[in-house]
C-alpha cells in the first residue's frame, strides 16, 4: 500500500519553482517551504528561492522567522512569486521544548525566551552564553575570569544547598550536554586548602564543558527556566534547561559561510590604591618590606630595593598612578569559523570547523586558550524514514596562572602584585633575571617576583572531547510517529601544571641579608599530572501521535523512555621538591609521589509521557509525567515519580479584540515537579585509605610501610529519597500595536524537598557529616520582559527590551533542628550559610561586639574593638534585583546595538580587598591620615553591677601609629576587618556595544557573496561599582560557576574588556 | 485500519517501555564504590593504625602550637602573623576546631570501632589497646573542654546530638575501663599476639608488645589520678594506693611515634603544616621564658630546641620590631621529629610525685633523678652533673611542695622533647608550677623561667585555662553548654 502510493505521488508530481519575498521585494533569508500535511518539505535559499516537486493539489506552506505563515495551492504554475507579510500576531512562533520537540509558542503555559545566532554571536564570543548576560529575566548569566575560563548561569536563583548543584540543563538538538568543570588536579601542598571545603577545581579554572560549542553553531537557544518547562527531562532538568539548535544544512546549491573577528582585551577594574604613604612597616621606611605602611611619599630621590654588589637602585619615593594596570598587557583573540552546507531535498550536509585562539591580559601565555571545533552534521529522508546526525570534535588547551592562596611549591601571581608598596613601579620587574629583581635580590623577601611565576610556573589543560547523536524518526502514519535518538559524549582532558623550584642563594638579600634578616622560604616546586574522563550516553524512544479529534479539539501526546549512563574518571599524581631544576616529570623529585584516582558511574531510566489537548487555538491544557529509576538510590526504593500540568489560554483568539490596541493576548500557569536523585556512592558505608587532616596538608597510609583504612566521616544514608523541586509559575504576554509593544510576565514559586546534603553534624558523634535529605529552600520571583517598537519604517527601526528579575531566596526549614547549614567558608573566617528563615545565601564573619545602645566594645589592652565569638549576618550573596535594557537601531544597512547590565544589591567577599588592607595598599588604610586615634563610638567593659551586668565606660585607648596595620588585617582585627572585606555586589555594566554594516545584497551578489556584514565592538566596555567596591568587578570569582562562587573571590584575576571586529561572509 | 495499526505500535511500544524498567533492577545495582571498600571489611588490624595517628597528629600539631606559645616554650615570631591570637589569649570558638573534629572523628571514632570489634571477638590484647587509646585521647579533650560528649558519643547516627558530661564522671568511667582492660585474660586464644604473627608494626607506639601496653595503661591511671588531687584528694590518693597495692608495672620508655619521613604528608605533623604547606617556620620562635632558664641553669638541652646561642622573643612580643625580635631564634623542627604521648621522663615524674605525696617521699628523689636523667637523654644530652649534690637541678631536700615544684619545673622542661608541650601548660593548671613572674621578661627583676602575661595579651593579668567550646560543636549540636571564660579552671583545675 505504501509503495503504491508513492508511485501514485510520483506521476503527478513536477517541479516547481518560485522565490519567497517580504513586501518590499527583498528576498527573505531562511524561508522553509513544505507541502501542507506531510512531511515534504526544504529551505529556500539565501536569495529566497526554491524548488520543490508537487501535485497541483498540493498546499505550500511557506514560513519564516519574523514573518506570518503563508499558504498558496500550487495550481497550473511552476513558477512561484511568494510574499510574506511580517507576523503580525505571534502564533506561529515556534519554540524548542523538552526533549528537543518543537511547539508553537503559543501552546506551551510557561516562559521561554529565545534567541537567534545573529544576537549569539553579535559581538563574536567564544563562549555561546556569554552574549545573553543581562538579556535573559530570572537568569544569571557571569563570566568568571580569563580566556577559557567558566560561563555562570543560574536560573530562578539558587535552590540546592550543594555545590554544582543549581547548574542548568544544557541539551543540544535533544540530547543532554556533560557541563563537568574539569581541573587540572589537586594541589599537592594543600595552601589552598585555606580557601575552604569544597576543593581546589576553582584554583585554576579551566572552564564548564557547555562552554566547548561553538556559538558559531549555534542556530537558535532556547531558555526554559522553570520546571514546569523542563520537568519531562527529568532529575538534570531540575535549575531549568538551555536548549540549543545547531545549524543545519540547506539543500540547494553548496553554500559557505565564514565569520571571523579580532578582537583586544585590556584589564578591566583593578583596586584602587592609596597615593599618600610609601613603602614601609610601623610607618617607617624599610627597605624588603612588602608593604605601604612606611611614611609619607615626599617624591625625593632615594635607594630602594636589595643591596646587590654594594649598589642599589634609586627612585623617586612617590605614588605610582596605574601601577598594577601597567602590569596588564594587550591581549588578542582571534575567532573564525568556517562552515560549508548543501544537499538536495532529501539530504543535507553540515560542516564547519572553528579556530579560536585567545591570550589574555597578563603578560605571557599564562592566561591562553585555544580551541578547534570540528562538527559534521547531515539530515536525509527516505520516505517516512529521517535519519539526522550531528558529530563534533573539540580540542581545546587553557592555561590559567594559579589563582588563590601560594604554597611551598610556589606563590600566585596576584597576591606577588598586591605585595608591591604603591611607590615601587612593577614594569621594572619584567626582567625577572636583572640583578636587583631576581630570586636572590627582589625587593623583599615576603613575596615573590610576579614576572618570575609567569615564566616559570604553568598551569593548563588540554582536552579531547567528542559528542555526537543520531536522531531517527519514522512517521507511520500523519499522526503517529516514532523517534529514536541515540547521544554519547567523551571528554578527555591531560591536566599538567608545574611550578618551578627556587630560592635565595646564600648570603643575598633574599637569604636573610635584608635589613630585617628575614630569609625568603624555598619554593620546592612541583609537578601535576592529571586526567580526568567524563563521558555519557544517552538515549530515548519517543512515540509521539498528533490527532485532530475534531475542528474545535487537538490532541498531541508524547510517550517516551529514557537511557542515561555518566561516567567519570579522575585521577593525578604529583611530586613536589624538584630534584633538577626546570625538569618537570613525575620522576624528579626526593619525595615519594601522592596519587589518587577515582571513579563514577550512574545510571538513570526514566519513562515519560506527556498529552496536550488543544481547544480552537486559544486554549492548551498539557499535562506530563516522568517516572525516573535511579542506580544513586537505595536498590529497594530506587524510584520516583513526578507529574506536571500546564495551560495556555491565548486570550485573543477568544475575544474579539480587532478594535482595542492589544494584538496579543496570552495568559498561562504551569506547576510541575522535578525529582533529583542522590549523590553516587551515598548509600552505603565504606572505609577510606587512612589519611589524617592537619590544618594545613595531612598524614597520609601507608605510614612507614604500614597501611591503614578509616571509618568514612560522612554517615552513608540507607534511607535517601529523591529530591523534589516543586514549582508553579503564572504568566502573561500581552502585545499591543500589532505586536510593537509586547511585555511578558512571570511569577514563580520554586521550592527544593528534601536536599540530599553531607549535613554538618556534632563531632561527638564520632562523624563530621551525615548525608541527609534535609530541609527546604524556596525560590520566588517576578520576571518580566519589555520588547518595545517605537520606530518602525522601512530604512529605520529602533526596538529595545528591557527585563527585569527580581528573586527572593529562603530557606523554609531544616531538619533535625540545625541551625545552619555551612556551604562554604574560608577556613576560620568568612562563610557562606543556608540558615533557617534566612536565604540560603548568606554571608557571615565576625564582628564587632556592641553594647545593648549599638557601642563598640574594645579590649581594655589594645583599644581594638573585640570580636563576636559567633559569626553575623553581612548580607545576601544574591543580587537584590537585577534589570537588563538591550538597543537595536537599524538605519538602512546600518545597525547598532547596545546592551546594559544592572544588578543590584547583595554583598561578596574579597580577599583582594583583605590583602591590601594588610599591605596598606589601599584607601581605607588611611583612615585619619595615619594619625593615633581612638576608635569612634567605643567603650571598654570594667567589671559588673550588681545585678551582674556588664557596666561599660568610654574607651579612652588610642590606637598608636606602630600598631596601625594590625588594625586593618582579619587576623588582628576580626571584629572590624571583615566590614572593610565584604563589599557591595552592586554593578552597572555596559555589556557589548556594536555598530555593522551590512552590505546591500544587490551589491554583494555583484562580488558574488551575500550577506556580508561588517560589525566593530566592545564587550565588557564599562562597569559601575557603588564607591565602596575599590577593588574587584563583583562577577570575578576563583569558587567555580555554582553556589560557592556567590561567597566572592580570592586574590583573583581581574575581568577584562574586549574591542574588535568581526566579518560574516556567504559565499 | 489506521488507528489499528497505531494501537499495535503503541502497544509494542508499552511493552518494550516496561521490559527495559523490568531489567532495570540489576543495570541500575550499580551504586557500590570502586574507590572504598566496604566497611564490613574493616578489622582491628586494619582501623587501629589511622586511630592512634590520628591522636599523633593533634598531640604533635595543633596541640603543640597552642601547648608550645601557653607553656611558653615559643612565641609568634614577629616577622609573621599566623599564631597572634594564641599568643594573645584571643580565642574564638574556630580556632580549635579542627584539633577537636580529629580527636573525635579519626581518634575516637575509629578506636571505638577496634575496641568494639575486639570485645565482639574477645581479642583483649586489641582491646586493651583500644581502651588506651580511648583513655587517652579523651583525658585530653576533658583537661582541654572540662565537658565534652562521652556517654552519648561516638553512635554516629545513634546519636547525633550527643549530651556533655561533666569531666570527673569521664575520668571515672575511663578509669574503670582501663581496669577492666587490664583484668582481661591475655592468655586467651582469641588474645592475638601481633608479634607472633610478624605484625607488630600496625601498632605504632610497641611493636605489638602487650606487656608495654599494661606499662601504659598503669602509667596512665597514676596520671589521671594525679590530675584529681585538688578536686578529689581522697579518691586520687586511694587510687595510687591501689596501683601500687597490685604492683602495677609503670613505664620506662616513651610512648612515642617515630617513622615520620621527610616526605610530604607522611612528616611529622607540626612539621608538615607548619613548615611544609604553610610554609612559614618564622611563626614560631624561642620564647624568653623558656631559654632564659636553660640558659641561666648552662642547660645544653637549649641546643636541640633552639641550636647555640639563641636571640628569645620574651612572651607575645610579637609587634616588636627591633633587629633583636625581628631576628629571633625560629624554633627547630624537623620532619622526622617523634611524637610523645607519655615520655620515660614523665613517667618517672608522675611516679616521684606519687612517692612525694604518698609514701613520705619514698623512693622520690630516685625517681625524680631518673626522669631529669631521661629527659635529658631523650634529646642527646647528659644530665648526670644537674642532679649531683649542688648541681643545679638536684632535688630539694624540703618540703612537699618545693618537691612538687621541682618536679613539676623538670616536667615542664622534659616536655619539651617530642612536642608533648600542652602537658605542661595541664600541670600548670594543676599545680601552679612553674610560677607566675610578677614582671614581664624584659624586667631587670624577672627570675628566669617564670610565667609571664604575654604583651598583647586580652585577659589582662589572668591565663587561660580551658579552651571555649568549638564551632563545630555549637553550631550542630544543641546540647553544648553554654560558654565558660577561659579563665575558669576545668574540674580538676586551680
Amino acid at each position: 500500500m505504501l509503495m503504491l502510493g508513492g508511485a501514485l505521488a510520483f506521476a503527478q508530481n513536477r517541479l516547481v519553482t518560485g522565490k519567497v519575498v517580504d513586501d518590499k521585494g527583498d528576498p527573505v533569508v531562511g524561508a522553509s517551504v513544505i507541502i501542507k500535511g506531510t512531511v515534504k518539505g526544504l529551505p529556500a535559499n539565501a536569495a529566497g528561492e526554491f524548488s520543490i516537486s508537487a501535485k497541483p493539489s498540493d498546499v505550500l506552506v511557506v514560513t519564516a522567522a519574523s514573518f506570518a505563515k503563508s499558504e498558496l495551492r500550487v495550481g497550473d504554475q511552476t513558477r512561484l512569486s511568494i510574499t510574506l507579510k511580517p507576523a503580525s500576531n505571534v502564533m506561529e512562533e515556534v519554540v524548542v521544548t523538552a526533549l528537543g520537540q518543537t511547539s508553537k509558542k503559543a501552546r506551551v503555559g510557561y516562559a521561554t525566551t529565545t534567541f537567534n545566532s545573529e544576537t549569539i554571536n553579535r559581538t563574536a564570543n567564544v563562549n555561546a552564553f556569554d552574549g545573553l548576560a543581562g538579556k535573559i529575566p530570572g537568569a544569571e548569566i557571569s563570566n568568571t575570569g580569563g580566556p577559557g575560563s567558566s560561563t555562570k548561569i543560574i536560573m530562578r536563583g539558587y535552590g540546592v544547598l550543594t555545590e554544582g548543584g543549581n547548574q542548568p540543563l544544557y541539551v543540544i538538538d535533544g540530547v543532554p550536554l556533560t557541563d563537568a568543570r574539569l581541573s587540572a588536579g589537586s594541589n599537592v601542598l594543600s595552601g589552598a586548602a585555606n580557601v575552604g571545603t569544597v576543593g581546589l577545581t576553582g584554583q585554576n579554572d579551566f572552564g564548564n564543558g557547555a562552554n566547548d560549542i561553538n556559538p558559531n553553531d549555534i542556530e537558535s537557544i532556547t531558555v526554559l527556566k522553570g520546571t514546569a518547562a523542563s520537568s519531562l527531562y527529568g532529575s538534570a532538568a531540575r535549575n531549568g534547561a538551555i536548549m540549543i539548535t545547531t545549524k543545519r544544512g540547506k539543500s540547494g546549491k553548496i553554500s559557505i559561510d565564514f565569520a571571523g573577528s579580532a578582537n583586544f582585551s585590556k584589564v578591566g577594574k583593578l583596586p584602587t590604591m592609596q597615593d599618600k604613604f610609601g613603602q614601609g612597616w610601623n610607618g617607617t621606611f624599610v627597605l624588603g618590606e612588602n608593604g605601604s605602611w612606611g611614611p609619607r611619599l615626599d617624591g625625593v630621590v632615594r635607594p630602594w630595593g636589595a643591596i646587590v654588589d654594594n649598589s642599589q637602585l634609586i627612585k623617586p619615593f612617590s605614588f605610582i598612578r596605574d601601577n598594577v594596570r601597567d602590569f596588564y598587557t594587550t591581549g588578542l583573540e582571534l575567532n573564525n569559523t568556517i562552515a560549508i552546507s548543501g544537499g538536495s531535498d532529501k539530504s543535507t550536509f553540515y560542516f564547519s570547523y572553528g579556530n579560536i585562539t585567545s591570550d589574555g591580559v597578563i603578560p605571557t601565555k599564562s592566561d591562553y586558550l585555544a580551541r578547534n571545533n570540528l562538527s559534521l552534521r547531515t539530515n536525509n529522508k527516505f520516505n517516512k524514514f529521517s535519519i539526522n546526525t550531528s558529530f563534533n570534535y573539540v580540542n581545546r588547551k587553557v592555561n590559567q596562572p594559579a589563582t588563590g592562596q601560594g604554597s611551598a611549591a610556589g606563590s600566585t601571581i596576584f597576591q606577588d602584585i598586591l605585595q608591591i608598596p604603591v611607590d615601587i613601579p612593577i614594569t621594572d620587574f619584567r626582567d625577572y633575571k636583572n640583578k636587583f629583581f631576581d630570586v636572590n635580590s627582589y625587593f623583599t623577601p615576603y613575596a615573590e617576583n610576579p614576572y618570575y611565576g609567569l615564566h616559570n610556573n604553568s598551569n593548563s589543560l588540554s582536552s579531547d572531547r567528542f559528542f555526537a547523536n543520531l536522531d531517527m524518526n519514522y512517521q507511520f502514519t500523519t499522526e503517529l510517529s516514532a523517534q529514536l535518538r541515540v547521544g554519547g559524549d567523551a571528554d578527555n582532558a591531560r591536566g599538567f601544571a608545574y611550578n618551578a623550584a627556587n630560592g635565595p642563594e646564600p648570603g643575598s638579600w633574599n637569604a636573610g641579608g635584608n635589613t630585617e634578616g628575614a630569609p625568603r622560604t624555598v619554593d620546592v616546586g612541583s609537578v601535576i599530572e592529571s586526567n580526568n574522563y567524563v563521558g555519557s550516553i544517552n538515549g530515548d524512544f519517543i512515540l509521539k501521535y498528533n490527532k485532530e479529534i475534531s475542528n474545535s479539539f487537538n490532541l498531541d501526546v508524547l510517550a517516551g523512555v529514557n537511557y542515561n549512563q555518566a561516567d567519570t574518571k579522575t585521577g593525578f599524581s604529583a611530586i613536589t621538591n624538584l630534584l633538577i631544576p626546570g625538569f618537570y616529570n613525575l620522576s624528579n623529585s626526593l619525595k615519594q609521589p601522592t596519587t589518587a584516582f577515582t571513579r563514577t558511574r550512574t545510571r538513570l531510566i526514566g519513562v515519560y509521557s506527556q498529552a496536550t489537548l488543544g481547544f480552537k487555538s486559544q486554549l492548551y491544557l498539557t499535562l506530563n509525567a516522568r517516572n525516573d529509576w535511579s542506580s544513586t538510590l537505595p536498590i529497594d526504593n530506587n524510584h520516583f515519580f513526578y507529574p506536571g500540568g500546564n495551560l495556555s489560554w491565548v486570550a485573543s483568539n477568544t475575544f474579539n479584540l480587532k478594535n482595542s490596541p492589544i494584538s496579543y493576548l496570552k495568559f498561562r500557569a504551569g506547576y510541575g515537579k522535578t525529582g533529583t536523585t542522590a549523590p553516587v556512592y551515598s548509600i552505603y558505608p565504606v572505609l577510606v585509605s587512612g589519611a589524617v587532616p592537619l590544618p594545613f596538608g595531612q598524614i597520609n597510609f601507608p605510614f612507614n610501610g604500614v597501611g591503614s583504612f578509616n571509618i568514612q566521616n560522612t554517615i552513608s544514608n540507607s534511607a535517601l529519597k529523591g529530591v523534589i523541586t516543586t514549582e508553579s509559575e503564572l504568566g502573561m504576554d500581552i502585545r499591543f500595536l500589532n505586536g510593537r509593544i509586547g511585555l511578558d510576565v512571570s511569577v514563580y514559586d520554586k521550592s527544593a524537598n528534601g536536599q540530599i546534603l553531607p549535613v554538618p553534624i556534632s563531632p561527638g558523634s564520632g562523624y563530621n557529616f551525615l548525608t541527609e535529605n534535609i530541609g527546604l529552600v524556596d525560590n520566588k520571583g517576578i520576571e518580566l520582559s519589555l520588547d518595545v517598537k517605537p520606530v518602525s519604517t522601512r530604512n529605520v527601526t529602533w526596538s529595545f527590551n528591557y527585563n527585569y528579575t527580581k528573586n527572593k531566596n529562603k530557606v523554609e526549614h531544616l531538619t533535625n533542628g540545625l541551625t545552619k547549614v555551612s556551604i562554604f567558608q574560608i577556613v576560620g573566617g568568612v562563610e557562606l550559610d543556608a540558615v533557617p528563615g534566612q536565604t540560603a545565601t548568606g554571608i557571615y564573619a565576625f564582628g564587632p561586639q556592641l553594647t545593648p545602645d549599638g557601642k563598640v566594645i574594645v579590649s581594655p589592652t589594645s583599644g581594638k574593638p573585640l570580636p563576636t565569638t559567633n559569626r553575623i549576618y553581612y548580607g545576601n550573596a544574591e543580587n537584590d534585583y537585577s534589570m537588563g535594557f538591550s538597543n537595536t537601531l537599524k538605519f538602512k544597512e546600518w545597525q547598532v546595538n547596545f546592551s546594559l547590565d544592572y544588578r543590584k544589591g547583595g554583598v561578596f567577599y574579597s580577599k583582594t580587598a583583605e590583602q591590601l588592607l594588610f599591605t596598606g595598599g589601599s584607601v581605607p588604610t588611611t583612615y585619619n591620615d595615619r594619625r593615633p586615634f581612638i576608635y569612634p563610638n567605643s567603650v571598654i567593659q570594667n567589671g559588673v553591677d550588681a545585678t551582674g551586668k556588664p557596666v561599660y565606660e568610654e574607651n579612652k585607648i588610642p590606637i598608636t601609629e606602630n600598631n596601625l596595620q594590625d588594625f586593618f588585617p582579619e587576623g588582628n582585627n576580626p571584629a572590624l576587618a571583615y566590614g572593610n572585606d565584604i563589599l557591595d555586589r552592586s554593578f552597572l555594566k555596559l555589556r557589548d556595544v556594536s555598530l555593522s554594516y551590512q552590505l546591500n545584497e544587490r551589491m554583494a551578489s555583484k562580488i558574488k557573496l551575500h550577506n556580508v556584514t561588517l560589525t566593530i565592538y566592545a564587550r565588557n566596555l564599562l562597569l559601575w561599582t557603588p564607591q565602596s567596591n575599590m577593588y574587584i568587578d563583583p562577577e570575578a570569582s576563583n569558587f567555580g560557576n555554582d553556589l560557592t562562587s556567590q561567597l566572592g573571590e580570592f586574590e583573583t584575576a581581574p575581568i577584562s574588556k574586549q574591542y574588535g571586529v568581526a566579518l560574516k561572509v556567504n559565499f | 485500519m489506521n488507528l489499528l495499526k497505531n494501537k499495535k505500535i503503541i502497544a509494542l511500544f508499552f511493552t518494550g517501555a516496561l521490559i527495559a524498567v523490568a531489567g532495570c533492577k540489576k543495570t541500575l545495582d550499580i551504586n557500590h564504590s570502586p574507590n572504598n571498600p566496604s566497611l564490613e571489611v574493616g578489622t582491628p588490624k586494619i582501623v587501629f593504625p589511622v586511630s592512634v595517628m590520628g591522636v599523633a597528629a593533634v598531640e604533635g600539631g595543633d596541640l603543640a602550637i597552642v601547648g608550645g606559645l601557653w607553656g611558653e616554650y615559643i612565641t609568634q615570631g614577629a616577622t609573621s602573623n599566623q599564631y597572634k591570637n594564641v599568643d594573645q589569649f584571643d580565642m574564638k570558638t574556630t580556632d580549635y576546631n579542627a584539633q577537636y573534629t580529629t580527636l573525635y572523628t579519626y581518634g575516637l571514632k575509629n578506636i571505638q570501632y577496634v575496641i568494639d570489634k575486639a570485645r565482639e571477638s574477645e581479642d583483649w590484647n586489641f582491646y586493651l589497646m583500644g581502651n588506651v587509646i580511648k583513655a587517652y585521647a579523651t583525658a585530653q579533650l576533658v583537661d582541654i573542654y572540662d565537658q565534652v560528649p562521652y556517654s552519648e558519643a561516638l553512635q554516629g547516627i545513634g546519636n547525633l546530638t550527643p549530651k556533655f558530661d561533666d569531666g570527673y564522671t569521664i575520668y571515672k568511667s575511663l578509669l574503670a575501663g582501663l581496669d577492666s582492660a587490664l583484668g582481661k585474660d591475655f592468655t586467651a586464644l582469641t588474645a592475638i599476639d601481633l608479634r607472633a604473627t610478624n605484625e607488630g608494626n600496625v601498632d605504632l607506639l610497641f611493636g605489638g608488645d602487650i606487656d608495654k601496653w599494661k606499662q601504659f595503661a598503669n602509667t596512665l591511671e597514676l596520671k589521671l589520678y594525679l590530675r584529681m588531687i585538688n578536686a578529689k584528694p581522697a579518691e586520687a590518693q586511694a587510687g595510687i594506693e591501689a596501683l601500687y597495692a597490685r604492683n602495677a608495672q609503670f613505664l620506662e620508655e616513651d610512648v612515642i611515634v617515630t617513622g615520620f619521613s621527610d616526605n610530604p604528608n607522611l612528616s611529622n605533623p607540626l612539621y608538615e603544616q607548619n613548615v611544609r604547606q604553610l610554609n612559614f617556620p618564622n611563626n614560631l620562635v624561642a620564647s624568653k621564658t623558656f631559654v632564659s632558664y636553660l640558659e641561666e641553669h648552662n642547660d645544653p638541652r637549649v641546643e636541640y630546641f633552639f641550636g647555640e646561642s639563641p636571640t628569645p622573643l620574651d612572651q607575645g612580643d610579637f609587634i616588636n620590631t627591633s633587629q633583636a625580635a625581628l631576628g629571633a631564634t625560629v624554633f627547630i623542627e624537623s620532619a622526622t621529629d617523634p611524637v610523645v604521648f607519655l615520655s620515660a621522663a614523665e613517667s618517672y615524674f608522675l611516679q616521684a610525685e606519687a612517692r612525694a605525696r604518698y609514701f613520705a617521699g619514698d623512693g622520690a628523689k630516685a625517681l625524680y633523678d631518673n626522669g631529669v636523667l631521661a629527659a635529658f637523654t631523650a634529646v642527646g644530652s647528659q644530665g648526670d652533673s644537674f642532679i649531683a649534690p649542688g648541681g643545679d637541678y638536684e632535688y630539694p631536700q624540703g618540703t612537699l611542695a618545693q618537691n612538687i615544684e621541682a618536679i613539676i619545673v623538670q616536667k615542664w622542661v622534659s616536655f619539651g622533647y617530642g612536642l608533648h608541650f600542652i602537658e605542661a601548660w595541664f600541670e600548670r593548671n594543676r599545680t601552679g608550677f612553674p610560677r607566675t613572674s610578677p614582671v614581664y621578661s624584659d624586667d631587670p627583676n624577672y627570675v628566669p623561667g617564670e610565667f609571664v602575661v604575654p604583651r598583647n595579651s586580652v585577659l589582662g593579668n589572668q591565663f587561660p585555662k580551658r579552651l571555649v567550646f568549638p564551632d563545630a560543636e555549637i553550631s550542630t549540636n544543641p546540647n553544648t553548654p553554654a560558654q565558660v571564660p577561659i579563665t575558669t579552671p576545668v574540674w580538676w583545675g586551680l
